[in-house]
């Protein structure tokens, strides 16, 4: 579905340039569940923006569904990312004027469905998650774990191909962040393809892979510890 | 042809997203914000509308007083070099039949000399206490049906048919009354020590060169911003025939009040009734002092200049009320990007919030300038020295207002939107 191949991202120039991914070769696969762990500057949510159209490689390829995307225009990116890829976030990055249900839609508003259609989904998709009841509400009155169970609610609302999340329990208390893992272990379960960035072996373990990076390289690509 | 309804669903979509964007956000922003941005809004439309309006209202007020206070709607006047307007009874006659004319007000003048000073005799090396004026003929009813007259006296009575002798002397000739007697201007003689109830004689030369003298009694002083009030003496129609040993039936002035929409055809009638040789007929506009239109023009220019520097200060106001707007939320500009939110929707949610901005603003300002501002100036005129000035505020000059300010706010929302959305989408979402 998604793969990789020699892709090396740098920041900067001259004495200041930093080699963040250092030729990575990485494959996704229908109906994976990755959890890519790592220390801190080890190059994981370089990699994740790189694999998720959020940013340009330095150099290497990557494919999607065998398309190189460098190929590819800003808006064919943008498409690819509305139709084919979820993404959430570590801060929840909801929309603060729009209500949870509104916030879900959004995405599917601009895929092109009716507004009643784009809101009956997300409240499906709300549902799902188990946050229904609160789709009237905005952001600012939801808690944390609420906030980041409707970023997960948005990403999946449009059936996408991916679910990228970039340490979604980062902010979250343990008793949260169980559920969003809980949540997203029973999405894959579904055949949802999700890769998960996270810092915690504990949720990394709930992954079908473990994919360790270290100074910009896979140091290892195994299943997880039992 | 596939990729055009591509395009077209694509553009379908973005303005259907930016609708459902800006609307949302215009509704859950802050009132506060909202309120201040509007408000700002509705002094750059005032600032656009209301100066240029108050300079051209401050000449226009002096065409208007100039017509209501002398000329009428139409003016008949005599020829340059001519004593009087020739067929001046049978254009009278027409006038008085004619179905569109309401009032009209024919008058004769003289220039004569005005002695205030009747029983004292001038000091070695002093002048006479006495002034060259023009002395009007008027029937005060007539006068009154077209101008108001009456409302000019500022002291003493309006003329009166059953009682003669009286004269009603225009406030810039007595010393008294007139504004320029500071000035000290070389030449500039004005009458002193006369008011109400004193007497005065009045001395006309014949073109035969006889002197006819007679005396009146200041009945009133007349004052108007328009100079042939000011600076005129009227005694009766009747008394100032009598003075004169020919011309008795004939006029100089003929101000005529008519439907202002049917000047200019009532021109052309009286032109093809007397003929274009006996007498200059013009509308009100027409009459009017070119230095006046001058004037205007001028204050128009400036008017305008005025407007294109608020114009130019409303677009940097919006670009940075907008410009703030988008940079405050340029990670949800990059989220939204990032989870495939197409940059015109954005871009056209930024856009729709400041028309939105714009259009409310400038309902409120027209709502300001046609309910309140231009009614109360009408009601209370601003009291320059030479016109009573008003607002000049026509609907299609606010409407093209309305619709530059709005074609300048689509930009200036338009281009920060633009801008902050360009950056990269990762870097708005990390916010670096």
């Amino acid at each position: 579905m998604i793969r990789s191949e020699k892709l090396i991202k740098k920041y900067g120039q001259g004495e200041l340039e930093l080699t963040v991914l250092k030729s990575i070769d990485f494959e996704i696969k229908d109906g994976d569940f990755i959890a890519i762990i790592g220390p801190s500057g080890a190059g994981k949510s370089t990699l994740l923006y790189q694999l998720s159209l959020l940013d340009l490689p330095t150099s290497g390829e990557i494919y999607f569904n065998g398309v190189a995307t460098s190929t590819l225009n800003e808006a064919e990116k943008t498409a690819i990312r509305l139709n084919e890829l979820g993404y959430v976030f570590q801060d929840y990055a909801l929309l603060p004027e729009l209500r949870a249900a509104e916030n879900v839609a959004l995405p599917m508003l601009m895929q092109g469905m009716s507004r009643d259609e784009a809101i009956r989904r997300a409240e499906v998709s709300l549902d799902k998650i188990g946050i229904l009841d609160k789709k009237n509400n905005v952001p600012s009155q939801l808690s944390g774990g609420q906030q980041q169970r409707v970023s997960i609610a948005r990403a999946i609302a449009h059936n996408p191909h991916i679910l990228f999340a970039d340490e979604p329990t980062a902010n979250l208390d343990s008793g949260n962040a169980r559920l969003v893992i809980d949540t997203f272990k029973k999405l894959n379960e579904e055949g949802q393809t999700i890769v998960m960035v996270t810092h915690e072996i504990e949720y990394a373990n709930k992954a079908k892979r473990v994919i360790t990076l270290k100074d910009g390289i896979i140091v290892s690509d195994h299943k997880p510890v039992s | 042809m596939k990729k055009l309804i591509l395009l077209k669903t694509e553009f379908q979509n973005a303005i259907r997203v930016g609708w459902f964007l800006a609307f949302r956000q215009i509704k859950r922003s802050g009132k506060g914000t909202t309120t201040l941005i509007i408000f700002i809004m509705v002094l750059t439309f005032l600032n656009l509308v209301v100066v240029s309006g108050l300079l051209v209202g401050l000449i226009s007020g002096s065409f208007k007083q100039f017509r209501e206070s002398y000329s009428g709607d139409v003016i008949v006047t005599t020829l340059p070099g001519r004593d009087y307007i020739d067929h001046s009874p049978e254009l009278i006659s027409f006038l008085n039949n004619h179905p569109k004319v309401t009032a009209i007000s024919p008058r004769y003048g003289i220039s004569a000399t005005v002695l205030a000073s009747l029983t004292t005799l001038p000091k070695k090396n002093e002048r006479a206490n006495a002034i060259g004026a023009r002395i009007v003929g008027i029937d005060p009813e007539l006068e009154e049906n077209v101008t108001d007259f009456s409302k000019f006296i500022i002291a003493g009575e309006p003329l009166n048919t059953e009682e003669s002798g009286g004269i009603l002397i225009g406030a810039n000739l007595i010393k008294k009354y007139s504004s320029f007697a500071d000035a000290n201007i070389p030449g500039l003689d004005l009458l002193n020590d006369v008011d109400v109830g004193q007497k005065v004689r009045l001395t006309y030369a014949t073109k035969s060169g006889n002197k006819v003298i007679k005396e009146f009694f200041v009945k009133g002083i007349v004052q108007s911003k328009v100079d042939q009030i000011s600076t005129r003496m009227f005694i009766l129609d009747n008394e100032l025939k009598d003075l004169l040993p020919v011309n008795q039936s004939q006029y100089q002035e003929i101000a005529i009040k008519t439907d202002p929409l049917f000047a200019s055809r009532l021109v052309k009638e009286i032109e093809n009734y007397i003929g274009l040789d006996s007498a200059r007929v013009q509308t009100s506009e027409e009459a009017i002092p070119s230095f006046l239109r001058d004037v205007e023009a001028t204050f128009s220019i400036l008017g305008n200049a005025l407007s294109s520097i608020a114009l130019v200060v409303a677009a940097i106001t919006v670009f940075i009320v907008v410009f703030i707007n988008a940079v405050t939320k340029r990670k949800f500009i990059g989220i939204m990007k990032g989870i495939g939110i197409s940059p015109m929707a954005i871009q056209f949610s930024y856009i729709l919030q400041a028309i939105f901005y714009g259009i409310v603003g400038s309902a409120i300002g027209l709502f300001l300038t046609f309910g309140v501002m231009r009614p109360f100036f009408d009601a209370h005129p601003i009291n320059f020295p030479f016109s009573d000035g008003i607002l000049v505020a026509t609907a299609a000059g606010a409407g093209i207002r309305v619709v530059i300010l709005l074609t300048v706010t689509f930009f200036a929302g338009y281009l920060p939107a633009k801008f902050i959305v360009q950056k990269n989408t990762l870097d708005s979402i990390l916010g670096r």
